[in-house]
């Protein structure tokens, strides 16, 4: 059986890539269920790239993602997904300003998707930082919490990250919605409620994402919401035997 | 090309093809101006959205898919007092005013916590019926945005199963289902929201995926998935009874010359169910914020790159922050600094408020500082209508210079810091304030103890 050729730059250090995978990649953005609302047409203009944020900073433009997924071009598209994707600032001003309603920045999160999909080591490198807040967020629902924002890790926000000199619990004691009491999540969470989130991750295959970008937190995760699972059945049963007759 | 030409070559700052190709265009800084003209002219406009072809508007559907059952509509009520306001193609959303399920910002309440606490503060003052509660997620937007983990599915289950919850949420009150109607805190969590419910509304594929998730969470109404009638986010609701915020004025503002930051995600992200006004910036620009800070007598400044995000782009924030902060000094502080000389940059959104508050210390390692007081809209009106610095506006979580623009109020620093740092001493021995009865703020599940109706007081 024919071996299919593999495609690359020879000038470039970038692995070249199977045309299977190729394939399979484009595929999997095309198949998108948002794909057709993302894209329409380009003339061209430029006027996502004219004012977006991050083609000020990175060597990024709007109007090249919209082209090559336009003219199919999946060595540029593949070769895109391996950084440019990631410069995306998401602020959609893109979709905003573009004349025929295409969405440069919807495309980048279908793209985004599509590499965790398929593990892309760029989708993993850059996803690293976001460790903590994954687990967070799949745990609790909360993205941040407000004994995460310690001046070690927000060293460039500098010393007056808070401004009275005091300890955490007793500044957030002091804030006078009481919800807001809490040092692990942003609010207080009803244990319920992060019950039914889990429920969400699995039944929608956002676990199935992160099992892939990085097995280790998965673990962790799951080990965590089994627990927290056991947790509320045990109160459910504690209810129903209260509540029984004798 | 002329010596004066090259003088003022930019550069190599423009640059033209794209991936290998990309190369310097040596633009002179005025043929760079001559270039971007166009969209200068328009994108200080309403017309750059509106000249475009005109999109649906997507509550016709949402009407005819209750009409054939497929799900049920949250409605407004007259017992939510709603008042409307016109949108980009000048169609009316009503706002509800009254009996508000807070949908909470996870970034707001771990970092500005006087935002909601200014929010909770002033509808307590105008005598509003709300609820705020443990049993919501966040919208899960943010981390979607940012890595990328997530889903079209995931996104729409979390958007079904909060605003469900605020639908049953009253009855755990003794009070009827619909009682309250969400009022949502974060600009990311509306935007994401009503692009969530757009795709709902137009797919009937997407409503058959999320249908089973919301069976097995016992979160359909009568079988059905539940719609809300209208997403909205606590700016429209500020912009709306703006009148009556200022009636409870008690500072002067008409000396602060302020800056107003549109968030991208408010208004960019389904941009046709955004408020405008003509009677604010000829309705040029979104009305919330701009509206409410106009009618509490400040001077609201434009400047050129209004329109521009603050950097904060959700994944940048977290592991890429040299981008963030640059974006936020360069194209925003500096400009309300040196363009507009504002006294105070207001947002109404999560992010930018946390990005441009908080890039602004790091500036001084490369020589660039513009010191600027950077806050929410709703933590503005509360100071002016003389909510303390510190103990309700939470001022001190913010890391930008905030104490030049309460003494430009007439509000003394030391006095009220000192006032506070007093009460964290009963705080401290468990003698604490608050909004509203805590005992409130649990529904369901464990710690909560069914009781009789509260009647929906906010105390």
């Amino acid at each position: 059986m024919a071996t299919a050729p593999l495609i690359g730059d020879p000038l470039s250090p970038t692995p070249a890539v199977a045309q299977e995978t190729l394939q399979a990649v484009f595929e999997d953005i095309r198949s998108h269920p948002l794909f057709e609302h993302e894209l329409h047409g380009c003339l061209n203009c430029g006027i996502c790239t004219a004012t977006c944020p991050s083609a000020h900073y990175y060597d990024y433009s709007p109007r090249e993602i919209v082209q090559l997924l336009l003219t199919e071009n999946l060595e540029g598209i593949h070769e895109a997904m391996q950084e440019k994707i990631w410069a995306c600032a998401q602020c959609y001003t893109c979709a905003a300003r573009c004349p025929f309603h295409n969405s440069p920045g919807g495309l980048v999160m279908i793209m985004r998707e599509v590499a965790i999909k398929h593990g892309m080591q760029s989708a993993k490198d850059v996803l690293k930082p976001f460790t903590r807040v994954l687990m967070k967020l799949i745990t609790t629902g909360n993205q941040l919490a407000p004994n995460m924002i310690t001046p070690d890790a927000f060293a460039d926000w500098g010393p007056n990250v808070a401004k009275i000199k005091a300890p955490l619990k007793t500044l957030r004691m002091a804030i006078p919605v009481p919800t807001l009491r809490t040092m692990d999540t942003a609010w207080e969470v009803n244990l319920k409620t992060s019950i039914e989130l889990y429920t969400i991750w699995e039944a929608s295959g956002v676990l199935q994402q992160l099992e892939t970008i990085d097995p280790n937190l998965f673990d962790v995760v799951s080990d965590l919401m089994d627990e927290k699972r056991d947790e509320y059945q045990e109160w459910l049963e504690e209810q129903q035997e209260a509540s029984s007759p004798d | 090309m002329s010596s004066q030409d090259h003088n003022e070559q930019s550069n190599g700052a423009g640059y033209s093809g794209f991936g290998p190709e990309w190369r310097p265009v040596k633009l002179t800084s005025r043929e760079a101006q001559q270039a971007t003209a166009w969209v200068e002219a328009r994108i200080d406009r309403r017309e750059m959205l509106t000249r475009k072809d005109r999109v649906e508007d997507v509550r016709d559907r949402m009407w005819e898919l209750e009409k054939a059952g497929e799900i049920v509509v949250h409605r407004i009520g007259e017992q939510h007092e709603p008042v409307s306001g016109r949108t980009l193609y000048g169609w009316t959303k009503r706002i509800p005013t009254n009996q508000l399920w807070h949908h909470k910002s996870c970034g707001q309440c771990g970092n500005i916590p006087g935002y909601p606490s200014s929010l909770l503060w002033l509808q307590n003052k105008l005598g509003i019926r709300y609820l705020d509660e443990t049993d919501q997620t966040s919208c899960t937007a943010w981390n979607y945005h940012g890595s990328g983990i997530g889903n079209i599915v995931s996104l729409a289950a979390v958007f079904l199963r909060n605003f469900h919850q605020a639908y049953v949420s009253a009855q755990a009150e003794g009070l009827p289902a619909g009682y309250y109607y969400p009022l949502v805190h974060c600009g990311t969590s509306f935007g994401n929201y009503k692009e969530v419910r757009s795709y709902l509304l137009r797919s009937a594929e997407l409503r058959a995926k999320v249908r089973p998730i919301l069976a097995k969470l016992g979160r359909l109404v009568d079988g059905k998935l539940l719609i809300p009638e209208e997403v909205v986010h606590y700016s429209e609701w500020l912009h709306v009874m703006r009148e009556r915020i200022a009636q409870h004025r008690v500072i002067d503002c008409s000396g602060i010359r302020a800056t107003i930051h549109p968030a991208c995600h408010v208004y960019k992200m389904v941009p046709e169910d955004v408020l405008y006004d003509e009677t604010v910036m000829d309705g040029n620009r979104m009305a919330v914020s701009t509206g409410l800070m106009q009618t509490l007598g400040a001077q609201v400044v434009d400047y050129s790159t209004w329109y521009d995000c603050c950097g904060f782009g959700f994944r940048h924030i977290i592991g890429e922050r040299e981008f963030t902060r640059s974006f936020a000094i360069d194209r925003k502080l500096k400009v309300a600094v040196e363009e507009a000389h504002a006294d105070v940059m207001i947002g109404h959104d999560t992010g930018c408020i946390t990005t441009l508050d908080k890039s602004q210390w790091i500036g001084g390692a490369v020589d660039k500082v513009y010191p600027l007081a950077v806050m929410a809209d709703c933590q503005f009106a509360a100071l002016a209508c003389g909510a303390h610095p510190y103990k309700l506006a939470q001022l001190h979580w913010h890391a930008s210079p905030f104490e030049g623009l309460l003494q430009k109020l007439g509000i003394d620093v030391e006095q009220a810091k000192a006032e506070f740092e007093a009460y964290l001493g009963k705080v401290a021995a468990g003698r604490s304030e608050t909004l509203y009865d805590p005992k409130r703020a649990i529904t369901s599940g464990p710690g909560y103890v069914p009781r009789r109706a509260l009647a929906g007081t906010a105390t």
